[in-house]
């Protein structure tokens, strides 16, 4: 009873101030300026549009699990018709195999039954009773045709293709609430709110920064908003898919322009290029990864360019902010590991049947540690954190041993009790750890002012511009968390961090529907590095972990940062291969 | 894909994990923003390591206590009212941690929790920054004036809304013009505390309203008991003894003569056991809450008492210690037939005290004890300390006289409250090292009271 009674004054004691707020307004006699009245009003606005576009993306983009196309039949003669959803399907005794057959010569992964370009394949796993095709054993692969029998282990299967004009939606698609209800938004409108939300805060920036900057601030976020207009118009007539994840990329994307105008103006033109430039990346992976045979040859040209750029940056890196991850070129400078992320994801990737049938990961293995021991001799341990749970998660996918990632994490444990003891610049960042406060002026100095400025800033922020974490080292980067809390507030902060998340969820709940587990193994690759990085980027500003100086996706200041974060939403986007609702109707816009 | 949607279900573990540190930080901000935003780092609040702007604190009559403008702290224009009202607003550096420029720091800074440290027009303060006080600052002065340099403590609240109207400590200063605290150690003795919420003072006989609670509820024949007063008596070997022979007295006597040899009895029939939870009820051993600000705890602890221990406890001595803030609210208890009510320093607004209407209070003691306790202290004011002296105020209280030890002079008490309907105030009086109770205390507890009636009075 205490308690509600002492959270209703808390309220109250809000309202009082606000409405004191608002006389001033009226009776001050002098000097309230139009830019003054601006912040008092849009401040309550940015919360609203923030969660607004929030939830109005999520419903949609949950409405199916996917799987509405088919690709064949395989049918037991005589019998039923068994529909292929996948372009990759196991099939064996194992409640795991995406056909069960329960019979007992039948082995519990039997053969992987594939499609590709129009033909297709089928592997035997091992299986004890082996595979044939028309009466033929095979050795490994052999390709099918539609009206072929397939046997295994003496039990037949007939191929059929799919009849012309019943191949696409599955009738019998099961609808859910979330199904109606993501159905009654509108992408368009979302968009809309997504556009009014930059629009506004672009004009909040302009009133509170100095006159030099503020042409810029309104030119770029113009520009921007062309180039969103421009990708949605072209993506909605031209893409069957959901629009939404890319509307929540533009949010991120609207809030890292905020970032940097109020931290470092003169770095927005580069930001805006390299947003501009990871929404082309986008558009062009998404055009590779749509052929499963682009994506392997890309896999392939992606690693060997990874381990160029990692010689690279090991040669002629550049020490910038203690770690030595920059390459300079003359005319511009970029963090090559933010790219090898993206050839890190591909090259941990696998087709169904490769996947069950070579269980070995050496390769990929090899690469990583590579990659891991680069990064360790760069001095970047948090890359290299996100680098190895990557790797964890990856690796899990593809083996699914857990006792091999056990191990894996205990000698990194131990790796890491190692480092903490022997180098010293580690041990001094485990050192603040937890005791920022009493090392308010020196290690502990990025987080007490990011918890200071977070505070600061109230739900509501105190307006874009009025911040003062700006002058402190790495505010629109390593910070990032605290400058949005500060100058948008917690709720728009908090909306910001958990659209992340909620991007990473989306790939988990995608992997189910996905065509090949190529796709699969990219999105959860790409899931689990978002989900590293936000840890580390947000937990570490405010002492929840150590600070170790990683990027938040999408929102911190960086161009390399940027372009990656964009390819890597390229693989949650080719997972996704379901179509939007409204394709087959009217195809309005809005 | 089945296979790898089981499989994945590992991301969604960590995606659980980094949810779980959202909720977590978002918890610890609600609960710390407050204090995070008052370091002296803050950009939006401070310059130089000072304060840019500050609300205004107000008395209950809108007399101006302390304001800022142009960035210079004023105080209220009379300096009896700056002295005396010196803890209840603090000092310039912040030394006073109870006052109200330390404890309500964030929201006279102008921060809460939904706007942050946001100023409209970029102001130097917006009104929900002010702080109107409970405190009448004439009566605190009445109380500075009549404690004459002595050093102690003087407190009065309404025991119906629990708005205290008096809190005075002193030794004190004038925070306009603070004076070099180290040249003069003597008389500026733990001058940074507020005695009447974070000091605990034996409390002497004022606690045998305690002692006596416990007999009403638990010894049957209480009340045709005769206590015979040699003004000694020998408990397992030690002595306990009155400053005169009180002869044959009973119950009431007892109390209105503070008889020490009849409550040495009347503990030992108690019991260590139901005095320790009558302490407990009556305030001990805890501290209060008064808009946030942590009182000092008083302490009874009869765990290891010896008999003699005991009847010394009874009696207010043994190592028993009393907070003045707490002991009034003990007053304020009996006065309000049993019913606490929590004190507060800050002025509701009204519909918070619509609110709190509706809150059920805390009952500390029956109906019945607290009337019967109610009419022997008022018995103690007619038969020993003196209606005409308390002319008016229909008063109920109980003296004390606390030994302290050593050849110093006892802790002087007076407590106790008005049985006016129309100006229901407890208080209590403590003067350090200043002799006999009522003959000290009493007075100083005139004056403000006589204050108070007149103010408040059919009000
Ligand atoms: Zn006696």
């Amino acid at each position: 009873m205490n308690e509600l009674l002492s959270n209703l004054k808390q309220l109250l004691e809000m309202t009082a101030a606000w409405w004191s707020n608002l006389s001033l307004l009226f009776n001050s006699p002098s000097t309230i300026g139009f830019d003054d009245i601006y912040t008092l009003l849009v401040r309550w606005v940015f919360p609203l549009l923030a969660v607004g576009i929030l939830v109005r993306c999520i419903p949609p983009l949950l409405r199916n699990r996917g799987c509405e196309r088919i690709w064949g039949y395989l049918e037991v003669p005589g019998s039923i018709k068994i529909p292929i959803r996948h372009w990759e399907v196991s099939l064996g005794r194992s409640k795991l195999s995406d056909i069960v057959i329960n019979l007992p010569f039948i082995s519990r992964n039997h053969a992987v039954l594939a499609y590709s370009r129009d033909s297709w394949t089928i592997t035997d796993l091992g299986s004890k009773g082996g595979v044939s095709i028309n009466g033929q054993n095979i050795e490994g692969k052999g390709e099918v045709h539609a009206g072929d029998t397939i046997s295994l282990g003496g039990a037949e299967f007939r191929l059929l293709a799919v009849e012309e004009g019943n191949d696409d939606l599955d009738a019998t698609r099961r609808r859910t609430w979330l199904s109606e209800w993501g159905e009654g938004i509108a992408p368009g409108k979302t968009f809309l709110l997504l556009l009014l939300f930059q629009v506004l805060g672009a004009f909040q920036l302009y009133f509170t920064m100095p006159e030099e900057t503020k042409r810029t601030i309104l030119l770029t976020v113009a520009v921007f908003i062309a180039a969103e207009c421009f990708y949605y118009v072209i993506a909605f007539l031209c893409s069957r898919k959901h629009l939404e994840l890319e509307l929540l990329a533009f949010f991120l994307c609207g809030l890292n322009l905020f970032v940097v105008a109020a931290d470092v103006p003169n770095q927005l033109l580069k930001q805006l290029i390299a947003i501009i430039i990871g929404m082309v990346v986008f558009c062009i992976l998404q055009f590779i990864l749509r052929d499963m045979e682009r994506a392997r040859k890309l896999k392939y040209i992606l690693a060997a360019g990874a381990l160029v750029l990692l010689a690279a940056n090991l040669v002629f890196g550049e020490v910038r902010f203690g770690g030595r991850n920059w390459i300079n070129l003359g005319f511009i400078t970029f963090q090559p590991m933010e790219f090898v992320k993206v050839a890190f994801v591909l090259a941990g990737t696998a087709t169904l049947d490769r996947m069950l049938t070579t269980r070995n990961i050496t390769a990929f293995i090899a690469f990583a540690g590579t990659c891991i021991g680069a990064l360790i001799i760069m001095r970047d341990l948090g890359t290299a954190v996100v680098f190895f749970g990557a790797f964890l998660v990856i690796a899990f996918m593809r083996s699914g041993d857990l006792r091999t990632i056990a191990y894996a994490l205990a000698a990194a444990v131990l790796g890491a009790l190692a480092a903490i003891t022997f180098m010293p610049y580690v041990a001094s960042r485990f050192e603040a750890w937890g005791n920022v406060w009493q090392y308010a002026n020196t290690i502990g100095y990025q987080q007490t002012r990011t918890m200071i400025a977070a505070a600061s800033g109230g739900l509501l922020g105190v307006g874009g511009g009025n911040g003062f974490l700006v002058n402190v080292p790495a505010a629109d980067t390593d910070l990032v968390f605290g400058l949005l809390c500060e100058e948008w507030g917690l709720i728009v902060a908090l909306t910001a961090v958990l659209t992340v998340v909620f991007m990473s969820l989306f790939a988990v709940f995608l992997v189910r529907g996905c065509n090949s587990a190529f796709y699969a193994i990219a999105a959860s690759g790409t899931a689990t590095i978002y989900l590293i990085q936000t840890a580390l980027n947000v937990f570490g500003s405010v002492d929840l972990l150590p600070l170790t100086g990683i990027t938040l996706p999408f929102v911190s200041n960086g161009g390399s940062s940027m372009i990656a974060s964009w390819a890597l939403l390229a693989f949650i986007k080719a997972a996704d291969s379901r179509s939007r609702p409204d394709v087959n109707e009217s195809g309005r816009l809005f | 894909m089945k296979l790898l949607t089981r499989r994945a279900l590992a991301i969604l573990v960590l995606a659980l994990a980094v949810i779980c540190g959202i909720l977590f930080f978002t918890v610890r901000y609600l609960g710390e923003a407050s204090k995070w935003v008052q370091h002296a780092a803050n950009q939006h609040l401070y310059k130089n390591g000072k304060l840019k702007a500050s609300g205004t604190i107000y008395d209950r009559n809108g007399e101006i206590l302390m304001e800022t403008v142009d960035g210079i702290v004023r105080y209220h224009e009379n300096p009896a009212v700056r002295a005396a009202l010196m803890h209840a607003v603090g000092d310039a550096d912040g030394h006073v941690v109870t006052g109200a420029r330390v404890a309500w720091g964030k929201r006279l800074a102008g921060w809460n929790l939904l706007q942050g440290a946001y100023r409209f027009n970029r102001g130097l303060s917006h009104p929900g920054s002010d702080i109107k006080m409970t405190l009448d600052a004439e009566l605190c002065a009445i109380a500075y004036n009549s404690l004459q340099g002595r050093k102690g403590a003087v407190g009065v609240y309404n025991y119906k809304t629990g708005e205290i109207l008096c809190m005075v400590s002193t030794p004190t200063f004038d925070p306009q013009y603070p004076p070099d605290i180290d040249k003069d150690p003597e008389r500026y003795e733990g001058v940074y505390i507020n005695r009447f919420l974070s000091a605990a003072y034996t409390p002497g006989s004022v606690f045998k309203l305690v002692t006596a609670a416990a007999a009403i509820d638990n010894l049957e024949n209480i009340d045709s008991t005769v206590f015979q007063c040699n003004s000694k008596t020998v408990i397992d070997g030690e002595y306990v003894t009155c400053p005169t022979a009180h002869g044959r007295v009973d119950f009431k006597e007892a109390l209105a003569k503070s008889c020490n040899v009849a409550f040495a009895q009347i503990a030992l029939a108690v019991g260590a056991d139901t005095l320790q939870a009558y302490a407990d009820k009556a305030g001990f051993n805890s501290s209060l809450e008064v808009n946030g600000i942590k009182t000092k705890a008083g302490q009874v602890n009869l765990k290891n008492a010896q008999r003699p221990d005991l009847a010394w406890a009874g009696i207010g001595q043994y190592t028993n210690t009393a907070n003045p803030l707490n002991l009034m609210v003990f007053m304020g208890t009996i006065a309000n037939d049993g019913v606490r009510v929590e004190p507060k320093l800050i002025k509701d607004s009204w519909l918070l005290r619509l609110l709190q209407t509706v809150v059920p209070r805390e009952r500390v003691l029956s109906p019945e004890t607290a009337i019967r306790l109610g009419s022997m202290m008022r018995n103690n004011v007619l038969s020993s300390y003196g209606e005409g002296n308390y002319r008016g105020l229909e008063l109920c209280a109980k003296s004390g006289t606390a030994e302290v030890g050593g050849d110093r002079m006892p802790h002087a008490w007076f407590a106790g409250y008005m049985q006016r309907e129309d100006c229901p105030l407890a208080f209590v009086v403590v003067v350090e090292n200043g002799g006999g109770g009522s003959k000290v205390a009493g007075p100083i507890a005139r004056k403000v009271l006589q204050a108070a009636v007149s103010r408040y009075a059919g009000e």
